[in-house]
């Protein structure tokens, strides 16, 4: 019977946040849980694979074959790893930002410093993330794994204070995730210590975004300045329009 | 005058009725573990009853029939089975059972440093009469995953597809037949499981049976054999009992495939109209098929069939349980003991 109401609730998640409805329950029941915690701490050894998944299961006190619970195998581990670091960041925004003041000129600083401490989030299991994206990117997994990177560039804007509704919302979630994904997979070939050149890969992109953003902001301005003009010139001519 | 009778012995006849419905309770208690003692009471529906009304087919009729009907349906197609499978599926059937076996995965068991943490793996094929998914399993388990430790118990209700399994496992390898056993057995109640024998059973062979214990299989599977039963959740409930916690219970059977309606259509046509006429044709036996493809059709939806397994004790996975195949004309579904 809990199944049942998990899986309604998992039916109707949503993708954004609201003040008025109670946070959705997340993807696993209890069981699933157990088995995934535990096989987590084995990804650095094993890697996302099956064998980490009986490993932890083994740990969680169940036995290999329990891992048959978990139909996508390993790429349940995976949406663990995201979906775990996807809720952490709220609880580092309060770090990150002492002053709880909803600027609105800072939101892309908090953006990007958001952004930064969820790639760092992929840290410990770095050396195993090249073949997590090959698992996500596998057809069966598009899906999911675009469902989870639209609720994590979600996240970050909502918790940059981003309150902005009107057609920028889904722009800035679209660029967001784009620059994301491409940070992410430079980040498995940075070398450099601490990860300086991703932080500057992620610093150039939401550049070329927040200009482009404005570029495209003054240009649609401008069309509709014009376009406004030029229809109230022709009818001062007497146009019937 | 007659009245007065009837009513003089109505207490009697009530007194008797709660006597028998007692004496049923203390029948079931026999066979119930301690486990299944802690947990919730067994509902009525989930207990073998001979007299209960079920359904064959289309037709209505009583468990203990339908279990007999059912026992003449498979000793009639025993012999042609595995042929009759190639001809209604396209040979598709083989395709479910490699894709049902390989996401099971039986003997897969990663070492890790020190001692071996390996436990033998134990497998229970129910309705698994002509090794079909019994010798995958073993391929899989001793050859894929290199694991010996895996042993395999075929068990099914009807000795004649039994028969055809133990002929059939002659052609595997030795190390893999001394992995396998048969046994004759009710799924729903494995505490009476009878040895295969291949000579014509004496009367004392015929006394010896035992029970598969509590906690003791890794892997419950039924492929195509779920909606034969009498009371399928009486036989999730034995499956509950002896699956060690932490076992999976897996079963591969015909579904719905309304979603997609002119699959759907398409497959109706195909199942009522060629199947007992290739029945006919070919193992020279209509009903029999008649069965099988209103049986199909009678077999609760694949969120139904979920509920029952939950009900039985079962924790199934988040993404809904069970799996479709081809549209959802065959789907999986597997559910997992929980730890106590």
């Amino acid at each position: 019977m809990l199944l049942l109401c998990s899986r309604a609730v998992h039916r109707c998640r949503r993708a954004y946040h609201s003040y008025d409805h109670p946070k959705s329950a997340g993807p696993f029941n209890a069981a699933e849980e157990a088995i995934l915690a535990a096989a987590y701490r084995q990804v650095p050894e094993h890697g996302f694979t099956d064998a980490a998944l009986a490993i932890g299961a083994r740990e969680a006190g169940y036995l290999d074959i329990s891992t048959n619970l978990l139909s996508d195998g390993a790429f349940s581990l995976i949406q663990w790893h995201l979906v775990q670091q996807r809720e952490a960041l709220a609880a580092r925004k309060a770090a990150l930002f002492a002053d709880d003041s909803s600027d609105p000129s800072a939101v892309a600083a908090r953006v990007e410093a958001l952004t930064w401490e969820r790639l760092l989030g992929n840290t410990d299991v770095m050396g195993r993330w090249q073949e997590a994206l090959a698992v996500m990117a596998q057809p069966s997994y598009i899906p999911e794994s675009v469902k989870e990177l639209a609720m994590l560039a979600d996240e970050i804007l909502f918790l940059a204070g981003d309150v902005a509704v009107d057609p920028t919302w889904y722009t800035k979630r679209a660029s967001l995730s784009t620059i994301y994904a491409a940070a992410e997979l430079y980040m498995t070939t940075d070398h450099s210590p601490g990860y300086f050149d991703t932080r500057n890969f992620l610093r150039r992109r939401l550049g070329e975004a927040n200009e482009f953003g404005s570029a495209a902001h003054a240009i649609r301005q401008w069309v509709g300045f014009t376009a406004s003009a030029g229809l109230n010139m022709l009818r001062s001519k007497g146009m019937r329009i | 005058m007659a009245s007065v009778a009837a009513a003089a012995i109505r207490p009697a006849l009530r007194w008797a009725l709660r006597r028998s419905a007692l004496s049923n309770c203390q029948l079931s208690r026999t066979f119930s573990s301690t486990v299944r003692q802690s947990r919730a009471p067994i509902p009525d529906y989930a207990t073998p009853n001979p007299a209960r009304p079920t359904h064959f087919g289309f037709e209505t009729v009583t468990e203990a029939e339908k279990r007999e009907r059912v026992a003449e349906v498979f000793t009639n197609v025993a012999e042609s089975y595995d042929r009759m499978n190639d001809l209604m599926s396209f040979g598709w059937h083989r395709v479910w059972k490699d894709y049902f076996v390989s996401s099971l995965n039986p003997g897969f068991s990663p070492l890790t440093p020190g001692l071996d943490p390996r436990a033998p793996q134990h497998i229970l094929d129910i309705a698994g009469g002509t090794g079909d998914i019994a010798f995958r399993m073993l391929h899989n388990a001793h050859i894929v995953n290199g694991n010996p430790d895996v042993h395999v118990t075929i068990s099914d209700i009807n000795p004649a597809m039994l028969t055809v399994g133990k002929q059939r496992s002659r052609s595997l390898p030795a190390s893999q037949q001394a992995a396998l056993s048969f046994v004759e057995a009710n799924a729903e109640d494995l505490t009476k499981t009878k040895p295969l024998s291949m000579s014509p059973p004496s009367t004392t062979e015929a006394d010896i049976t035992s029970a598969i214990p509590d906690n003791s299989v890794d892997l419950y599977t039924v492929a195509f054999g779920i909606r034969n039963f009498s009371n399928i959740p009486a036989a999730l409930r034995e499956a509950h009992r002896v699956l060690k916690p932490g076992g999976v219970f897996a079963c591969l059977e015909f579904s719905k495939a309304d979603k997609f309606p002119l699959l759907n259509t398409i497959y109706k046509e195909w199942s009522f109209r060629a199947i007992p006429l290739i029945g006919q044709l070919v193992a020279g036996d209509r009903d029999s098929y008649q069965y099988l493809v209103e049986s199909i059709e009678r077999f609760p939806t694949q969120e139904d069939f979920r509920d029952m397994i939950v009900d039985a004790g079962f924790v199934v996975g988040s993404n809904g349980g069970y799996e479709d195949l081809t549209g959802g004309v065959a789907a999986i579904h597997k559910g997992m003991k929980p730890r106590a």
